[in-house]
């Protein structure tokens, strides 16, 4: 056997091992039912924000935490505690992702993926 | 789309580029059957030449017509509408231009047109032309048919740049276009996306498309060679393109994180997008093709790799522009584009080019036929009948095992096996690990498009897998860049090869734990999640790197003796080495400035939640952060940017604040992103930047001037004696109680009960006011008596007692004027971050001299 059949050999030994370490380990998209199941494993909540409940964020206490209410893609409603400062135009959001994991009653996020209605297309926008 | 009659268009601009848009596609779709058809006889030839040059005035003109009405607003066209408007700097006009899709799949064919005319004429009558421009021409069709704009069947073909506003699907709703007359006058665009604004992206966007673009020629040649059954010669044409390749798609990476760390606010220049992945891993394989063609060169062998490196990166440029234009990462990126609805499309181009390679691999005509009629018969079967995530899979993997049977049955071999110690070998190793780091990228990138096909759930990982996964593929490739120069090809006395590299591997060794040592394991890392394995990562990388750094400098000064022009590979050798050292040191000793205060109930929670960064900062206020003082003095608004000055202070020798600097982070409310973004002020120092951006502030800017005098809404406070109240700037400590008259007195008397409430305001600088509101009770009705602490402009009602449990109710009104303006933000040091961006210009350097050598080389071989 050649060495460079033994090299080949470990370049797909190492690539499938990474693709099976890697899948073990990743976080999943997911909804609150499924975090609060399994609240040791970190997950991605995709949803809305709740208008109606009060978001806290009081900088003089803490600048890295921000609380609001999450209504998932499943209609299902938690508190989350973001611990990052409140990202600006907050609550111009259509759809949040947030990043984080279930601790007691409330769900603890440490990353939010905000999308915005873009006024690129705005003729559509006058549509509706 | 609808009948209604508009005056004053300007429709002579759209029919001119539709013009050129048709005879552009015509052009290369008859330059390639020409090329193609004279590959069996030869008098087609100069109708394939004089095809190709029409379609490239067409793209020129297109390009010229599209800069024309830019320059003159012809707003009554969707493109110029959509990304230009009156008000707008004129030099930022080149950005309009390729801000859209249209715009930078025309910059790119644009290019590619500019290589394929001096590609012609460097190999004009050689036997290279035909099947190198074949290949070149294909890739125009394709190219071309983007901006053709037309319906076939249902199937919509390319997105035309020369649409009027009221035939665009987005706009046609606009109410100014629903009635007849409109008058373009009056009519404004859109205007740039402010993000790119910047000087960085009038040079990144064309940098690195003439990078995508210079792919094409190694691969266009690596085709031709499997067309022609010739495997070697074509790599001495192709190697100085290659490395040209190597500089130009390098530097417009480089420069794409130069303008994320000046203008967005990710907080360093890499990370991790999918944006930026897959413009990465194009370079990655172009440059292990490099290096096996070298290989190739000077020893022959290697050749099953080289074609397939070289035609991979090309793939990889189809399948990452993919990724971005078919929005099929979604959520995943924060700057990919939007869909316009080409994902088949562009689907079906990837999948040509894969059909192409595979079915040229074959040699056997009975097997390649069976695979065309097989690939047809599935295409088919997919359009007519669904499952097509099935059959793609099922596709893609038989082209795969055909990939290997071919290699095996029809490509030529080494027939002795490679010296352990000879240089071949372990830049084949390197290769290979930049290949295999460059896989699994793209497998990471790609996870959205492996939820699509699998239909699984799986979220796009973090930055800190990308980093954990690279690090031993860096030191890998470290050890191999300085190691490898001192072996010779073929063979080599390891006696004297370990001798050589033992001195700058001891050096480095000492350098770089001397460094390593007291920077990661003697001091507290201020980032927990750090582990020690992390640690030793970093430090085995810094001594790694420091290795190809001593090892390339021993090489370039000792044995090349200094002489410039036989260097470019150990010089970009070294850049590289720095890059890599730059980037760890920079990121891995990044300094949080602005900390606040570890609240114990969330460090609890772990690691993840224990990263607080943001600091408040209350106008006028001095606070302590890091070896700064710093204070932020004020907002002012230009345009659509609010800018925010934070003043920077040093503690001078008698501990004086002494002023050091300002800097001035943004908020840009974009009226194009729906949302405002941030952009961050950096402090450049020789051996670190001191980087700071916003994460929340008022935007407002009418708050200051409102009056300010007045007293805001009152709260209400319940509590006990002791208890304390916040206000704005001060603490209210609830002392004691005073009453005229005892419980029992006040039963029985029908008198006046008075209770003063004896309150303590202590301000930030410990001063002490005190003030009495009092609640007095007049048969049986409550007048309180309110009391106002004028230096602290607090007003204080004391109203109520709640006799069961022994609280009493108080409200307190602050003056407007208390509240002041704040901001939020973080502010990193990144140490050392100019090794890294000197790096960059070393390797760029370095990379260039290989290039003007290989042509040099070149030109003296023909």
């Amino acid at each position: 056997m050649k060495k460079l059949h033994i090299v080949g050999i470990i370049v797909i030994a190492v690539a499938i091992g990474v693709i099976f370490v890697s899948l073990k380990n990743t976080s999943t998209y997911a909804d609150f039912t499924e975090a609060i199941s399994n609240p040791e494993r970190e997950y991605h909540i995709v949803g809305k924000l709740d208008k109606n409940q009060p978001q806290i964020y009081d900088p003089k206490i803490n600048a890295d935490q921000f609380m609001f209410t999450l209504i998932d893609n499943k209609g299902i409603s938690k508190q989350v505690v973001l611990h990052k400062s409140k990202p600006q135009d907050f609550e111009k959001s259509e759809q949040i992702v947030l990043i984080g994991k279930i601790e007691g009653n409330e769900f603890h996020a440490n990353d939010i993926l905000m999308k915005c209605p873009s006024k690129y297309n705005d003729g559509k926008a006058q549509v509706n | 789309m609808n009948n209604v009659q508009y005056i004053s268009e300007r429709l002579w601009a759209g029919n001119l580029g539709n013009a050129f848009v048709v005879l552009s596609f015509v052009g290369a779709l008859l330059s390639f059957f020409a090329y193609y058809l004279s590959s069996k006889n030869n008098s087609f030839i100069k109708l394939a030449r004089i095809a190709f040059n029409i379609h490239g005035f067409a793209v020129i003109g297109i390009i010229g017509t599209m800069f024309w009405m830019l320059l003159n607003h012809y707003f009554e066209y969707q493109y110029v509408y959509q990304h230009s408007n009156t008000s707008m700097d004129m030099k930022y006009i080149l950005s309009c231009f390729w801000e859209g899709q249209e715009g930078s799949f025309l910059l790119w064919t644009f290019w590619n047109i500019v290589l394929g005319v001096i590609l012609k004429r460097q190999l004009k009558t050689g036997e290279w032309e035909i099947p190198v421009m074949t290949v070149f021409a294909l890739v125009q069709v394709f190219l071309a048919s983007m901006l053709l704009g037309v319906y076939l069947f249902d199937y919509k073909i390319g997105s035309n740049p020369f649409l009027l506003l009221r035939d665009h699907v987005d706009f046609s709703n606009l109410p100014f276009l629903q009635k007849a007359g409109m008058v373009p006058a009056k009519l404004d665009g859109k205007g740039l996306n402010p993000l790119l604004m910047n000087y960085w992206m009038t040079i990144h966007p064309p940098t690195l498309f003439l990078g995508f673009a210079s792919t094409l020629v190694p691969f266009a040649f690596a085709i031709g060679a499997l067309w022609n059954k010739k495997h070697t010669e074509w790599q001495k044409i192709a190697l100085p393109w290659t490395y040209f390749c190597i500089l130009i798609l390098g530097i417009g990476i480089l420069m794409g994180g130069a303008w994320a760390y000046e203008a967005l606010s990710f907080g360093g220049f890499w990370a991790w997008d999918p944006v930026e992945n897959s413009s990465l891993v194009p370079w990655l394989v172009i440059v292990a093709a490099g290096h096996t063609m070298i290989i190739n060169k000077n020893k022959g062998g290697s050749l099953f790799t080289t074609h397939f490196l070289a035609i991979g990166s090309f793939l990889l440029v189809l399948y990452s522009t993919f990724l971005t234009r078919s929005g099929v990462l979604g959520n995943a990126s924060v700057h990919a584009f939007t869909d316009l609805g080409m994902t088949g499309q562009l689907v079906l181009y990837v999948l040509t080019f894969i059909f192409i390679t595979v079915m040229l691999l074959i040699n056997d005509k009975l097997f390649r036929v069976s695979y065309i009629m097989a690939s047809l018969l599935i295409l088919f079967f997919g359009l007519l009948y669904g499952y097509k995530r099935a059959l793609l899979m099922i596709w893609l993997g038989s082209s795969g095992m055909i990939t290997f049977i071919a290699y095996y049955k029809y490509f030529p071999k080494e027939k002795d096996e490679e010296e352990l110690y000879s240089r071949e070998f372990w830049m084949f190793l390197g290769s290979l690990v930049f290949l295999l780091s460059g896989l699994i990228i793209t497998y990471f990138t790609s996870i959205p498009v492996i939820n699509k096909l699998f239909g699984t759930q799986f979220a796009p990982p973090k930055v800190a897998t990308y980093n954990n996964w690279m690090m031993p593929f860096a030191i890998l490739i470290m050890l191999l860049i300085g190691a490898a120069q001192f072996l010779k090809y073929k063979k080599t006395e390891p006696k004297k090869f370990f001798k050589r590299i033992s001195y700058s591997f001891i050096l480095s060794l000492l350098f770089g734990l001397a460094c390593s040592i007291p920077l990661y394991f003697l001091t507290k890392s201020e980032n927990k999640s750090v582990d020690t394995w992390d640690l030793v990562g970093y430090s085995a990388l810094l001594v790694t790197g420091l290795f190809a750094v001593f090892a390339n400098l021993d090489y370039f000064l000792m044995i090349l003796k200094g002489k410039i022009s036989k260097s470019g590979a150990a010089i970009a050798h070294i850049g590289f080495a720095m890059v890599l050292i730059g980037a760890l040191i920079s990121t891995s000793k990044k300094v949080t400035l602005a900390k606040n205060m570890v609240d114990k109930k969330l460090a609890a929670l772990g690691k993840d939640f224990d990263d607080r960064e943001s600091i408040l900062l209350t106008q006028g206020d001095t606070l302590q952060m890091g070896p700064y003082l710093v204070s932020y003095r004020g907002k002012k608004r230009e345009g659509i940017n609010i800018y925010y000055t934070v003043d920077y202070y040093k503690l001078d020798k008698n501990k004086k604040p002494e002023f050091d600097f300002t800097l001035v982070p943004l908020i840009q409310n974009n009226p194009r992103m729906g949302q405002s973004s941030a952009e961050p002020d950096t402090k450049h120092f020789l051996d670190r930047d001191v980087y700071t951006h916003i994460t929340a502030a008022d935007m407002n800017m009418d708050t200051i001037t409102k009056k300010k005098n007045a007293f805001g809404e009152a709260k209400n406070y319940v509590g006990h004696v002791g208890d304390t109240i916040f206000s704005s700037n001060a603490l209210i400590i609830i002392d004691s109680l005073r009453s005229n008259l005892t419980k029992t007195q006040y039963e029985k008397n029908d008198s006046v009960l008075e209770v003063t409430a004896v309150l303590r305001c202590v301000n930030t600088q410990a001063q002490s006011f005190m003030a009495y509101p009092k609640f007095i009770i007049k048969k049986n009705v409550v007048i309180p008596e309110e009391d106002v602490v004028d230096e602290l402009g607090i007003k204080l009602v004391f109203w109520k007692i709640n006799p069961d449990d022994g609280t009493i109710e108080i409200t307190m009104s602050e003056k407007l004027s208390n509240n002041k303006d704040f901001i939020v933000m973080k502010a990193f040091v990144f140490p050392y971050i100019n090794v890294l961006w000197l790096g960059c210009l070393i390797m760029a350097f370095g990379t260039g001299i290989a290039v003007i050598e290989r042509i040099r080389k070149f030109k003296v071989q023909s």
